[in-house]
Protein backbone atom coordinates (compact mmCIF):
# COMPACT_ATOMS: atom_id res chain seq x y z
CA UNK A 1 0.00 0.00 0.00
CA UNK A 2 1.08 3.33 -0.69
CA UNK A 3 1.87 6.08 2.09
CA UNK A 4 0.37 9.35 1.34
CA UNK A 5 1.62 12.26 3.10
CA UNK A 6 -1.82 14.26 2.11
CA UNK A 7 -4.72 12.08 0.43
CA UNK A 8 -7.78 13.91 -0.01
CA UNK A 9 -10.79 12.16 -0.91
CA UNK A 10 -13.80 13.01 -2.72
CA UNK A 11 -13.83 16.84 -1.08
CA UNK A 12 -16.68 19.31 -1.08
CA UNK A 13 -16.25 22.58 0.44
CA UNK A 14 -19.12 25.08 0.14
CA UNK A 15 -18.80 28.67 1.23
CA UNK A 16 -21.84 30.54 2.30
CA UNK A 17 -24.31 27.60 1.09
CA UNK A 18 -22.46 27.56 -2.51
CA UNK A 19 -20.30 24.59 -3.37
CA UNK A 20 -17.35 25.03 -4.84
CA UNK A 21 -14.76 21.94 -4.63
CA UNK A 22 -17.02 19.49 -5.87
CA UNK A 23 -15.32 16.16 -5.00
CA UNK A 24 -11.75 16.85 -5.49
CA UNK A 25 -9.37 13.97 -5.03
CA UNK A 26 -5.58 14.55 -4.64
CA UNK A 27 -3.00 12.25 -3.29
CA UNK A 28 0.66 13.71 -2.44
CA UNK A 29 3.79 12.12 -1.57
CA UNK A 30 6.43 12.73 0.85
CA UNK A 31 8.83 14.78 -1.12
CA UNK A 32 6.88 15.62 -4.10
CA UNK A 33 6.24 18.57 -5.60
CA UNK A 34 2.37 19.15 -7.13
CA UNK A 35 1.19 21.91 -9.04
CA UNK A 36 -2.49 22.95 -9.62
CA UNK A 37 -3.69 25.42 -12.20
CA UNK A 38 -7.20 26.44 -13.35
CA UNK A 39 -9.09 29.68 -14.08
CA UNK A 40 -9.84 32.37 -11.98
CA UNK A 41 -12.62 31.21 -9.89
CA UNK A 42 -12.05 27.86 -10.21
CA UNK A 43 -11.43 27.16 -6.08
CA UNK A 44 -7.72 27.13 -6.37
CA UNK A 45 -7.75 29.37 -3.04
CA UNK A 46 -10.34 27.32 -1.78
CA UNK A 47 -8.66 24.35 -1.72
CA UNK A 48 -5.56 26.24 -0.08
CA UNK A 49 -7.79 27.93 3.15
CA UNK A 50 -9.44 24.63 3.54
CA UNK A 51 -6.52 22.44 4.18
CA UNK A 52 -5.17 24.99 6.32
CA UNK A 53 -8.55 25.11 8.00
CA UNK A 54 -10.02 28.48 7.33
CA UNK A 55 -13.25 28.34 9.33
CA UNK A 56 -15.66 29.87 7.08
CA UNK A 57 -14.88 26.87 4.26
CA UNK A 58 -17.40 24.08 5.51
CA UNK A 59 -16.13 20.72 4.26
CA UNK A 60 -19.65 18.79 3.34
CA UNK A 61 -18.50 15.12 2.07
CA UNK A 62 -15.06 13.72 2.03
CA UNK A 63 -12.08 13.85 4.01
CA UNK A 64 -8.38 15.14 4.06
CA UNK A 65 -5.90 12.96 5.80
CA UNK A 66 -2.45 14.35 6.74
CA UNK A 67 0.23 12.15 8.00
CA UNK A 68 -1.91 9.44 8.66
CA UNK A 69 -4.57 11.44 10.88
CA UNK A 70 -8.11 12.80 9.33
CA UNK A 71 -7.58 16.35 9.71
CA UNK A 72 -11.12 17.84 9.24
CA UNK A 73 -12.40 18.75 12.38
CA UNK A 74 -8.66 20.53 13.53
CA UNK A 75 -8.20 24.19 13.41
CA UNK A 76 -5.56 26.11 11.80
CA UNK A 77 -3.27 26.15 14.60
CA UNK A 78 -3.17 22.48 15.14
CA UNK A 79 -2.85 22.14 11.06
CA UNK A 80 0.24 24.29 11.45
CA UNK A 81 2.16 21.96 14.34
CA UNK A 82 1.42 19.03 12.52
CA UNK A 83 3.10 20.40 9.74
CA UNK A 84 1.02 22.49 7.37
CA UNK A 85 2.67 25.61 5.57
CA UNK A 86 0.15 27.89 3.60
CA UNK A 87 1.87 30.93 1.80
CA UNK A 88 -1.37 33.38 1.65
CA UNK A 89 -1.87 34.53 -2.12
CA UNK A 90 -3.44 37.91 0.28
CA UNK A 91 -1.34 37.84 3.23
CA UNK A 92 -2.48 40.45 6.19
CA UNK A 93 -1.41 42.98 7.71
CA UNK A 94 -0.90 43.28 11.31
CA UNK A 95 0.37 45.98 13.53
CA UNK A 96 1.59 45.76 16.52
CA UNK A 97 3.70 42.57 15.93
CA UNK A 98 7.16 42.46 14.36
CA UNK A 99 8.13 39.83 12.34
CA UNK A 100 10.83 38.77 14.56
CA UNK A 101 8.59 38.77 17.32
CA UNK A 102 5.87 36.93 15.22
CA UNK A 103 8.25 34.37 14.01
CA UNK A 104 9.30 33.97 17.42
CA UNK A 105 6.29 33.12 18.97
CA UNK A 106 5.01 31.27 15.76
CA UNK A 107 8.25 28.76 15.47
CA UNK A 108 8.29 28.54 19.95
CA UNK A 109 4.53 27.29 19.37
CA UNK A 110 4.62 24.77 16.36
CA UNK A 111 7.89 23.18 17.59
CA UNK A 112 7.47 23.26 21.32
CA UNK A 113 10.44 24.95 22.23
CA UNK A 114 11.57 28.42 23.59
CA UNK A 115 12.98 29.91 21.22
CA UNK A 116 15.79 31.80 22.55
CA UNK A 117 16.41 35.13 20.98
CA UNK A 118 19.89 35.53 20.17
CA UNK A 119 19.82 31.76 17.77
CA UNK A 120 16.57 32.76 16.52
CA UNK A 121 17.91 36.38 15.47
CA UNK A 122 20.53 34.47 14.04
CA UNK A 123 18.84 32.18 12.11
CA UNK A 124 16.37 35.05 11.17
CA UNK A 125 18.88 36.74 9.67
CA UNK A 126 20.58 34.04 7.44
CA UNK A 127 17.25 33.19 5.95
CA UNK A 128 16.53 36.72 5.40
CA UNK A 129 19.93 37.22 3.59
CA UNK A 130 19.14 34.11 1.43
CA UNK A 131 15.52 35.69 0.59
CA UNK A 132 17.32 39.17 -0.68
CA UNK A 133 15.27 41.21 2.27
CA UNK A 134 16.94 43.47 4.12
CA UNK A 135 17.60 42.92 8.10
CA UNK A 136 15.11 46.22 8.67
CA UNK A 137 12.29 44.07 7.69
CA UNK A 138 12.51 41.93 10.75
CA UNK A 139 11.42 44.60 13.61
CA UNK A 140 9.07 46.20 11.20
CA UNK A 141 5.44 45.40 11.92
CA UNK A 142 4.26 42.16 10.33
CA UNK A 143 3.32 42.83 6.50
CA UNK A 144 2.52 46.47 7.11
CA UNK A 145 2.82 48.67 4.67
CA UNK A 146 5.23 45.69 2.65
CA UNK A 147 4.64 46.05 -0.82
CA UNK A 148 3.19 43.15 -2.92
CA UNK A 149 6.46 41.50 -3.39
CA UNK A 150 7.68 42.03 -0.05
CA UNK A 151 4.78 40.66 1.46
CA UNK A 152 5.21 37.30 -0.75
CA UNK A 153 8.79 36.98 0.04
CA UNK A 154 8.22 37.29 3.92
CA UNK A 155 5.66 34.48 3.18
CA UNK A 156 8.79 32.21 2.02
CA UNK A 157 10.66 33.18 4.84
CA UNK A 158 8.03 31.79 7.49
CA UNK A 159 7.91 28.77 5.40
CA UNK A 160 11.61 28.30 5.89
CA UNK A 161 11.91 29.31 9.28
CA UNK A 162 8.95 27.28 10.02
CA UNK A 163 10.03 23.99 8.09
CA UNK A 164 6.60 22.37 7.18
CA UNK A 165 6.11 18.82 6.05
CA UNK A 166 3.59 20.25 3.36
CA UNK A 167 3.72 23.65 2.29
CA UNK A 168 1.06 24.87 0.01
CA UNK A 169 2.23 27.88 -2.28
CA UNK A 170 -0.92 30.12 -3.44
CA UNK A 171 0.12 31.71 -5.86
CA UNK A 172 3.02 33.11 -4.10
CA UNK A 173 4.89 33.98 -7.36
CA UNK A 174 2.25 36.49 -8.57
CA UNK A 175 3.74 40.38 -8.11
CA UNK A 176 7.08 38.97 -8.31
CA UNK A 177 9.55 40.07 -10.74
CA UNK A 178 11.81 37.19 -12.42
CA UNK A 179 14.95 37.71 -9.86
CA UNK A 180 12.41 37.69 -7.29
CA UNK A 181 10.78 34.26 -8.41
CA UNK A 182 14.79 32.65 -9.03
CA UNK A 183 15.21 33.91 -5.47
CA UNK A 184 12.08 32.43 -3.86
CA UNK A 185 12.38 29.39 -5.77
CA UNK A 186 15.81 28.60 -3.93
CA UNK A 187 14.15 29.26 -0.67
CA UNK A 188 11.58 26.35 -1.84
CA UNK A 189 14.29 24.24 -3.22
CA UNK A 190 15.82 24.06 0.31
CA UNK A 191 12.96 22.84 1.91
CA UNK A 192 12.32 20.40 -1.27
CA UNK A 193 15.95 18.76 -0.01
CA UNK A 194 14.92 18.21 3.94
CA UNK A 195 11.82 16.13 2.10
CA UNK A 196 9.14 18.82 2.43
CA UNK A 197 6.46 18.11 0.39
CA UNK A 198 5.27 21.24 -1.92
CA UNK A 199 1.96 22.45 -3.44
CA UNK A 200 2.35 25.02 -5.99
CA UNK A 201 -0.70 27.54 -7.26
CA UNK A 202 0.41 29.10 -9.95
CA UNK A 203 -0.49 30.67 -12.93
CA UNK A 204 3.16 30.91 -15.05
CA UNK A 205 5.35 28.46 -15.72
CA UNK A 206 8.83 30.43 -14.49
CA UNK A 207 8.69 29.05 -10.81
CA UNK A 208 8.26 25.94 -12.09
CA UNK A 209 11.21 25.85 -14.52
CA UNK A 210 13.24 25.77 -11.21
CA UNK A 211 10.91 24.02 -9.15
CA UNK A 212 10.59 20.84 -11.88
CA UNK A 213 7.10 19.47 -10.58
CA UNK A 214 6.30 15.60 -10.14
CA UNK A 215 2.38 16.22 -11.42
CA UNK A 216 0.96 19.19 -12.84
CA UNK A 217 -2.98 19.19 -11.97
CA UNK A 218 -5.48 21.26 -13.58
CA UNK A 219 -8.43 22.52 -11.52
CA UNK A 220 -12.14 22.76 -13.16
CA UNK A 221 -14.90 23.92 -11.72
CA UNK A 222 -13.92 22.39 -8.55
CA UNK A 223 -12.51 18.98 -9.60
CA UNK A 224 -9.37 17.81 -10.92
CA UNK A 225 -9.56 17.47 -14.48
CA UNK A 226 -6.81 16.40 -15.74
CA UNK A 227 -3.21 15.51 -14.16
CA UNK A 228 -0.12 15.30 -16.10
CA UNK A 229 3.66 16.16 -16.00
CA UNK A 230 5.24 19.68 -16.83
CA UNK A 231 4.23 18.80 -20.66
CA UNK A 232 0.49 19.82 -19.37
CA UNK A 233 1.92 23.47 -17.75
CA UNK A 234 3.87 24.06 -20.88
CA UNK A 235 0.16 23.62 -22.89
CA UNK A 236 -1.91 25.84 -20.99
CA UNK A 237 0.82 28.46 -21.17
CA UNK A 238 0.82 28.13 -24.76
CA UNK A 239 -3.11 27.62 -25.28
CA UNK A 240 -4.94 28.03 -22.33
CA UNK A 241 -7.70 26.35 -21.22
CA UNK A 242 -9.97 26.23 -23.99
CA UNK A 243 -9.09 23.13 -25.20
CA UNK A 244 -9.29 21.33 -21.78
CA UNK A 245 -12.67 22.89 -20.87
CA UNK A 246 -14.21 22.13 -24.21
CA UNK A 247 -12.70 18.22 -23.42
CA UNK A 248 -14.59 18.17 -20.12
CA UNK A 249 -17.77 19.95 -21.19
CA UNK A 250 -18.05 17.34 -24.15
CA UNK A 251 -18.48 13.84 -21.19
CA UNK B 1 -30.23 63.60 28.96
CA UNK B 2 -26.83 62.41 28.29
CA UNK B 3 -26.97 60.29 31.69
CA UNK B 4 -30.22 58.09 30.43
CA UNK B 5 -28.49 55.95 28.34
CA UNK B 6 -26.53 54.74 30.83
CA UNK B 7 -28.85 54.90 33.27
CA UNK B 8 -27.12 57.67 35.90
CA UNK B 9 -29.43 60.25 36.29
CA UNK B 10 -30.14 60.14 40.14
CA UNK B 11 -26.44 60.46 40.63
CA UNK B 12 -25.51 61.74 44.01
CA UNK B 13 -21.57 63.20 44.78
CA UNK B 14 -20.17 61.62 47.92
CA UNK B 15 -18.31 64.42 50.27
CA UNK B 16 -15.01 65.45 49.16
CA UNK B 17 -12.00 64.90 51.42
CA UNK B 18 -8.74 66.49 51.01
CA UNK B 19 -6.76 64.55 48.55
CA UNK B 20 -3.43 63.67 50.16
CA UNK B 21 -1.38 62.49 47.88
CA UNK B 22 1.29 63.83 45.79
CA UNK B 23 0.49 64.21 42.16
CA UNK B 24 2.39 66.39 40.21
CA UNK B 25 5.90 64.37 38.78
CA UNK B 26 8.26 66.46 36.87
CA UNK B 27 11.56 64.83 35.95
CA UNK B 28 13.19 67.06 33.62
CA UNK B 29 13.83 71.10 34.73
CA UNK B 30 11.86 73.72 33.22
CA UNK B 31 12.24 77.18 33.30
CA UNK B 32 11.79 79.29 35.96
CA UNK B 33 9.20 81.12 34.47
CA UNK B 34 6.72 78.15 33.72
CA UNK B 35 4.23 78.08 36.44
CA UNK B 36 3.10 74.71 37.89
CA UNK B 37 1.02 74.93 40.83
CA UNK B 38 -1.71 73.34 42.39
CA UNK B 39 -5.04 74.90 41.43
CA UNK B 40 -6.41 77.62 43.46
CA UNK B 41 -9.28 80.07 43.51
CA UNK B 42 -7.11 83.25 42.03
CA UNK B 43 -7.93 81.62 38.55
CA UNK B 44 -11.50 81.22 38.98
CA UNK B 45 -11.61 83.92 35.73
CA UNK B 46 -10.59 80.82 33.03
CA UNK B 47 -13.44 78.95 34.16
CA UNK B 48 -16.12 80.99 34.01
CA UNK B 49 -17.28 79.18 31.10
CA UNK B 50 -19.94 77.56 29.23
CA UNK B 51 -19.90 73.89 29.08
CA UNK B 52 -21.58 71.20 30.51
CA UNK B 53 -18.81 68.60 29.70
CA UNK B 54 -20.39 64.91 30.76
CA UNK B 55 -23.18 66.59 32.21
CA UNK B 56 -23.52 70.57 34.29
CA UNK B 57 -24.01 68.73 37.90
CA UNK B 58 -20.68 67.73 36.98
CA UNK B 59 -18.80 70.27 35.87
CA UNK B 60 -20.57 72.92 38.67
CA UNK B 61 -19.45 70.76 41.12
CA UNK B 62 -15.47 70.00 39.64
CA UNK B 63 -15.50 73.76 39.54
CA UNK B 64 -16.87 74.45 43.55
CA UNK B 65 -16.05 71.36 45.46
CA UNK B 66 -11.96 70.57 43.47
CA UNK B 67 -9.83 68.68 45.59
CA UNK B 68 -6.95 68.56 43.46
CA UNK B 69 -5.55 69.58 40.11
CA UNK B 70 -3.07 72.38 38.39
CA UNK B 71 -2.76 75.53 37.28
CA UNK B 72 0.19 75.67 34.45
CA UNK B 73 1.13 78.62 32.76
CA UNK B 74 3.73 78.79 29.85
CA UNK B 75 5.23 82.23 29.06
CA UNK B 76 5.49 83.28 25.08
CA UNK B 77 7.52 80.60 23.23
CA UNK B 78 8.86 78.82 25.84
CA UNK B 79 8.67 74.98 24.93
CA UNK B 80 9.35 72.51 26.99
CA UNK B 81 9.94 69.32 25.98
CA UNK B 82 10.02 66.83 28.94
CA UNK B 83 6.22 65.88 29.87
CA UNK B 84 3.79 67.34 33.07
CA UNK B 85 3.28 64.34 34.68
CA UNK B 86 -0.10 63.95 36.62
CA UNK B 87 0.10 60.56 38.39
CA UNK B 88 -3.64 60.54 40.38
CA UNK B 89 -3.13 56.89 42.00
CA UNK B 90 -6.12 56.86 44.00
CA UNK B 91 -6.60 54.61 46.98
CA UNK B 92 -8.47 53.82 50.24
CA UNK B 93 -7.37 57.27 51.89
CA UNK B 94 -8.06 58.78 48.82
CA UNK B 95 -11.03 57.38 47.10
CA UNK B 96 -12.58 60.79 45.50
CA UNK B 97 -10.77 63.06 43.49
CA UNK B 98 -12.18 65.99 42.17
CA UNK B 99 -9.25 67.64 39.69
CA UNK B 100 -9.62 70.84 38.18
CA UNK B 101 -7.30 71.88 35.53
CA UNK B 102 -6.22 74.51 33.96
CA UNK B 103 -3.64 74.89 31.19
CA UNK B 104 -2.35 78.40 29.43
CA UNK B 105 -0.41 77.90 26.20
CA UNK B 106 0.46 81.55 25.64
CA UNK B 107 1.86 81.98 21.81
CA UNK B 108 4.29 80.30 20.50
CA UNK B 109 4.74 78.09 23.94
CA UNK B 110 4.54 74.24 23.90
CA UNK B 111 3.86 71.55 26.02
CA UNK B 112 3.57 67.98 26.43
CA UNK B 113 1.14 66.57 29.31
CA UNK B 114 0.16 63.41 30.73
CA UNK B 115 -2.70 63.01 32.63
CA UNK B 116 -2.95 59.31 34.32
CA UNK B 117 -5.71 58.04 36.86
CA UNK B 118 -5.87 54.66 38.38
CA UNK B 119 -6.54 52.71 41.55
CA UNK B 120 -6.66 49.01 42.60
CA UNK B 121 -9.44 46.91 41.47
CA UNK B 122 -11.31 46.54 44.81
CA UNK B 123 -11.72 50.06 45.73
CA UNK B 124 -14.18 52.30 45.01
CA UNK B 125 -12.99 55.49 44.06
CA UNK B 126 -14.92 58.09 41.91
CA UNK B 127 -13.02 60.61 39.80
CA UNK B 128 -15.14 64.00 38.32
CA UNK B 129 -12.17 66.04 36.56
CA UNK B 130 -12.89 69.36 34.89
CA UNK B 131 -9.49 70.46 32.33
CA UNK B 132 -9.71 73.66 30.50
CA UNK B 133 -7.02 74.61 27.99
CA UNK B 134 -6.28 77.54 26.04
CA UNK B 135 -3.92 77.32 22.97
CA UNK B 136 -3.06 80.63 21.80
CA UNK B 137 -1.39 81.48 18.62
CA UNK B 138 1.41 79.48 17.76
CA UNK B 139 1.16 76.96 20.34
CA UNK B 140 0.75 73.95 20.73
CA UNK B 141 -0.60 71.80 23.73
CA UNK B 142 -0.54 67.64 23.46
CA UNK B 143 -1.94 65.98 26.34
CA UNK B 144 -2.72 62.37 27.03
CA UNK B 145 -5.22 61.26 29.46
CA UNK B 146 -5.32 57.45 30.46
CA UNK B 147 -8.10 56.36 32.63
CA UNK B 148 -7.37 52.56 34.21
CA UNK B 149 -9.20 53.20 37.31
CA UNK B 150 -10.54 49.49 38.61
CA UNK B 151 -13.55 47.96 38.10
CA UNK B 152 -15.23 49.41 41.18
CA UNK B 153 -14.53 53.01 40.20
CA UNK B 154 -16.97 55.79 37.95
CA UNK B 155 -15.00 57.93 36.43
CA UNK B 156 -16.52 61.37 34.79
CA UNK B 157 -14.33 63.77 32.66
CA UNK B 158 -14.65 66.44 30.93
CA UNK B 159 -12.42 68.30 28.71
CA UNK B 160 -12.29 71.74 26.96
CA UNK B 161 -10.05 73.81 24.65
CA UNK B 162 -10.12 77.38 23.42
CA UNK B 163 -7.75 76.85 20.54
CA UNK B 164 -6.48 80.18 18.45
CA UNK B 165 -4.89 81.17 15.00
CA UNK B 166 -2.58 78.47 14.01
CA UNK B 167 -2.36 77.09 17.70
CA UNK B 168 -2.65 73.35 17.54
CA UNK B 169 -4.27 71.16 21.11
CA UNK B 170 -3.47 67.26 20.04
CA UNK B 171 -5.33 64.90 22.63
CA UNK B 172 -4.82 61.08 23.20
CA UNK B 173 -7.55 59.94 25.69
CA UNK B 174 -7.38 56.20 26.37
CA UNK B 175 -10.38 54.40 28.32
CA UNK B 176 -9.87 51.15 29.83
CA UNK B 177 -10.93 51.32 33.20
CA UNK B 178 -14.16 52.14 35.72
CA UNK B 179 -17.75 50.67 35.58
CA UNK B 180 -19.04 53.80 34.24
CA UNK B 181 -17.09 56.38 32.38
CA UNK B 182 -17.88 59.01 30.90
CA UNK B 183 -15.32 61.18 28.69
CA UNK B 184 -16.03 64.58 26.97
CA UNK B 185 -13.88 66.24 25.07
CA UNK B 186 -14.73 70.00 23.25
CA UNK B 187 -12.57 71.58 21.31
CA UNK B 188 -13.45 75.43 19.96
CA UNK B 189 -10.89 75.98 16.88
CA UNK B 190 -11.37 79.68 17.40
CA UNK B 191 -8.47 81.12 14.99
CA UNK B 192 -7.32 80.87 11.56
CA UNK B 193 -5.56 77.56 10.80
CA UNK B 194 -6.95 76.15 14.32
CA UNK B 195 -5.70 72.47 14.80
CA UNK B 196 -6.64 69.84 16.87
CA UNK B 197 -6.53 66.26 16.67
CA UNK B 198 -8.25 63.59 19.21
CA UNK B 199 -6.89 60.19 19.05
CA UNK B 200 -8.92 57.79 21.31
CA UNK B 201 -9.11 54.13 22.50
CA UNK B 202 -11.48 52.48 24.43
CA UNK B 203 -11.92 48.84 25.70
CA UNK B 204 -15.03 47.75 27.20
CA UNK B 205 -15.23 44.80 29.37
CA UNK B 206 -17.32 43.10 32.72
CA UNK B 207 -20.08 45.71 32.99
CA UNK B 208 -18.56 48.50 32.10
CA UNK B 209 -20.91 51.76 30.42
CA UNK B 210 -18.83 54.10 28.52
CA UNK B 211 -20.49 57.70 27.10
CA UNK B 212 -18.15 59.55 24.75
CA UNK B 213 -18.58 62.88 23.35
CA UNK B 214 -16.04 64.19 21.08
CA UNK B 215 -17.00 67.42 19.48
CA UNK B 216 -15.05 69.23 17.84
CA UNK B 217 -16.10 73.14 16.47
CA UNK B 218 -14.65 75.45 14.00
CA UNK B 219 -14.83 79.00 14.42
CA UNK B 220 -12.10 80.10 12.54
CA UNK B 221 -11.33 79.90 8.74
CA UNK B 222 -8.55 77.29 7.41
CA UNK B 223 -9.02 75.17 10.80
CA UNK B 224 -8.47 71.53 10.79
CA UNK B 225 -9.72 68.75 12.78
CA UNK B 226 -9.53 65.20 13.17
CA UNK B 227 -11.31 62.38 15.51
CA UNK B 228 -9.75 58.82 15.02
CA UNK B 229 -11.64 56.46 17.58
CA UNK B 230 -10.87 52.77 17.97
CA UNK B 231 -12.58 50.65 20.08
CA UNK B 232 -13.32 46.88 21.50
CA UNK B 233 -15.83 45.73 23.47
CA UNK B 234 -16.07 42.45 25.34
CA UNK B 235 -18.65 40.82 27.66
CA UNK B 236 -21.70 42.45 28.55
CA UNK B 237 -19.81 46.32 28.16
CA UNK B 238 -21.88 49.10 26.78
CA UNK B 239 -20.97 51.78 24.88
CA UNK B 240 -22.62 55.25 23.41
CA UNK B 241 -19.89 57.36 21.30
CA UNK B 242 -20.87 60.69 19.79
CA UNK B 243 -18.42 62.33 17.60
CA UNK B 244 -19.87 65.83 16.50
CA UNK B 245 -18.34 68.06 14.03
CA UNK B 246 -20.28 71.75 13.85
CA UNK B 247 -19.05 74.22 11.15
CA UNK B 248 -19.49 77.74 12.26
CA UNK B 249 -20.30 80.91 10.20
CA UNK B 250 -16.91 82.23 9.50
CA UNK B 251 -15.09 78.26 9.14
CA UNK B 252 -14.80 78.45 5.62
CA UNK B 253 -12.46 76.49 3.57
CA UNK B 254 -11.99 74.17 6.76
CA UNK B 255 -12.06 70.49 7.39
CA UNK B 256 -13.13 67.66 10.21
CA UNK B 257 -12.85 64.26 9.96
CA UNK B 258 -14.36 61.70 12.40
CA UNK B 259 -13.58 58.36 12.32
CA UNK B 260 -14.70 54.97 14.70
CA UNK B 261 -14.07 51.78 14.32
CA UNK B 262 -14.95 48.97 17.01
CA UNK B 263 -14.40 45.53 17.02
CA UNK B 264 -17.72 43.59 18.92
CA UNK B 265 -15.97 40.50 20.66
CA UNK B 266 -19.12 39.27 22.00
CA UNK B 267 -23.01 39.17 20.70
CA UNK B 268 -23.88 40.41 23.98
CA UNK B 269 -22.38 43.80 24.14
CA UNK B 270 -23.92 47.14 23.19
CA UNK B 271 -22.75 49.63 20.60
CA UNK B 272 -23.85 52.72 19.52
CA UNK B 273 -22.59 55.03 17.80
CA UNK B 274 -23.97 58.98 17.04
CA UNK B 275 -22.53 61.22 14.45
CA UNK B 276 -23.66 64.42 13.83
CA UNK B 277 -22.21 67.28 11.47
CA UNK B 278 -23.56 70.84 11.49
CA UNK B 279 -22.89 73.26 9.22
CA UNK B 280 -23.68 77.01 9.10
CA UNK B 281 -20.64 77.79 6.45
CA UNK B 282 -20.74 76.04 2.49
CA UNK B 283 -16.99 75.82 2.14
CA UNK B 284 -16.38 73.30 4.61
CA UNK B 285 -15.56 70.01 4.46
CA UNK B 286 -16.82 67.19 7.25
CA UNK B 287 -16.60 63.10 6.86
CA UNK B 288 -17.60 60.80 9.27
CA UNK B 289 -17.17 56.91 8.90
CA UNK B 290 -17.72 54.16 11.76
CA UNK B 291 -17.55 50.51 11.47
CA UNK B 292 -18.83 48.18 14.19
CA UNK B 293 -17.91 44.34 13.61
CA UNK B 294 -16.65 41.31 14.71
CA UNK B 295 -12.78 40.62 14.61
CA UNK B 296 -11.89 40.36 11.18
CA UNK B 297 -11.59 36.26 10.64
CA UNK B 298 -9.34 36.52 8.09
CA UNK B 299 -6.52 38.06 10.52
CA UNK B 300 -7.02 35.20 13.05
CA UNK B 301 -7.12 32.64 10.21
CA UNK B 302 -3.29 33.81 9.33
CA UNK B 303 -2.31 34.12 12.52
CA UNK B 304 -3.70 30.75 13.78
CA UNK B 305 -2.34 29.29 10.52
CA UNK B 306 1.22 30.21 11.97
CA UNK B 307 0.43 27.73 15.17
CA UNK B 308 -0.76 30.85 17.70
CA UNK B 309 -3.68 29.43 19.42
CA UNK B 310 -6.94 31.52 19.19
CA UNK B 311 -6.71 33.32 22.27
CA UNK B 312 -3.12 34.79 21.43
CA UNK B 313 -4.32 35.53 17.91
CA UNK B 314 -7.60 37.62 18.85
CA UNK B 315 -5.78 39.79 21.34
CA UNK B 316 -3.13 40.54 18.52
CA UNK B 317 -5.41 41.22 16.77
CA UNK B 318 -7.22 43.48 19.29
CA UNK B 319 -4.07 45.08 19.78
CA UNK B 320 -3.39 45.53 16.30
CA UNK B 321 -6.63 47.69 15.89
CA UNK B 322 -5.13 50.00 18.86
CA UNK B 323 -2.09 50.06 18.09
CA UNK B 324 -1.83 52.84 15.33
CA UNK B 325 -3.25 55.41 17.94
CA UNK B 326 -0.96 54.20 20.93
CA UNK B 327 2.05 54.23 18.48
CA UNK B 328 1.13 58.62 18.43
CA UNK B 329 2.14 58.14 22.87
CA UNK B 330 5.78 58.84 22.31
CA UNK B 331 6.63 57.45 25.67
CA UNK B 332 7.52 53.78 25.32
CA UNK B 333 6.86 53.29 29.47
CA UNK B 334 3.31 54.49 29.01
CA UNK B 335 2.72 52.14 25.97
CA UNK B 336 3.74 49.36 28.14
CA UNK B 337 1.63 50.21 30.93
CA UNK B 338 -1.54 50.66 28.16
CA UNK B 339 -0.57 47.61 26.58
CA UNK B 340 -0.03 45.33 30.04
CA UNK B 341 -3.41 46.59 31.04
CA UNK B 342 -5.51 45.68 27.92
CA UNK B 343 -3.92 42.32 27.92
CA UNK B 344 -4.67 41.60 31.44
CA UNK B 345 -8.28 42.88 30.58
CA UNK B 346 -8.75 40.68 27.73
CA UNK B 347 -6.54 37.42 28.72
CA UNK B 348 -7.28 37.50 32.47
CA UNK B 349 -10.71 38.09 32.26
N1 LIG C 1 -15.20 34.26 1.20
C1 LIG C 1 -15.93 33.96 0.09
N2 LIG C 1 -17.24 34.24 0.07
C2 LIG C 1 -18.00 33.95 -1.01
N3 LIG C 1 -17.53 33.36 -2.11
C3 LIG C 1 -16.23 33.06 -2.17
C4 LIG C 1 -15.36 33.34 -1.05
N4 LIG C 1 -14.12 32.92 -1.37
C5 LIG C 1 -14.23 32.42 -2.61
N5 LIG C 1 -15.48 32.49 -3.10
C6 LIG C 1 -15.95 32.06 -4.40
O1 LIG C 1 -15.46 30.76 -4.61
C7 LIG C 1 -15.03 30.61 -5.95
C8 LIG C 1 -13.60 30.11 -5.99
O2 LIG C 1 -12.75 31.10 -5.49
P1 LIG C 1 -11.20 30.84 -5.28
O3 LIG C 1 -11.03 29.56 -4.56
O4 LIG C 1 -10.64 32.06 -4.64
O5 LIG C 1 -10.70 30.72 -6.76
P2 LIG C 1 -9.23 30.77 -7.39
O6 LIG C 1 -8.27 30.83 -6.26
O7 LIG C 1 -9.14 29.51 -8.17
O8 LIG C 1 -9.20 31.96 -8.26
C9 LIG C 1 -15.22 31.93 -6.64
O9 LIG C 1 -16.43 31.89 -7.34
C10 LIG C 1 -15.34 32.90 -5.50
O10 LIG C 1 -16.15 33.98 -5.84
MG1 LIG D 1 -6.80 32.27 -5.68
Amino acid sequence: MEKYLLNINDLKVTIEDKEILKGLNLQIKEGETHVIMGPNGSGKSTLAYTLMGHPSYEITQGGIQFDGEIINEMKADERARKGIFLSFQYPEEIPGITVEEFLRTSKTSITGEMQKIIPFRRLLKTKMEHLGMDESYASRYLNLGFSGGEKKKNEILQMSILEPKLAILDETDSGLDVDAIKIVAESVMKIKDEKCSILVITHYNKLLEYLEPDYVHILMDGKIVKTGGVELANQIDEIGYENIKAEFSNI
Amino acid sequence: MLWKRIGLKDFEFPKVHDYKKDYIKIEGKFPKEVKINRISESENKYFDIEFSGVGDKFTSFAKKYYNAGIQLRLPRNTKIVEPVKLEFHMDENNPTLVDKNLIIAEEGSEVNIIMDYYSNEKIETLHNGLTVIYAKENATVNIIKIQRLGDSSQSFDSNIAYVEGNGKVNWISVELGSYISGSNYRTYLDGEASGSNLSSIYLGDGIRKMDLEYTMIHKGPRSISNIETKGVLKDNSKKVFRGNLDFKRGSRHSKGVEEEYVILLDPTVKSDSIPALLCDEDDVEGEHAASAGQIDENKLFYLMSRGLDERESKKLVVEASFRPIIDRIPYKYLQEIIFDEIERRLIDA
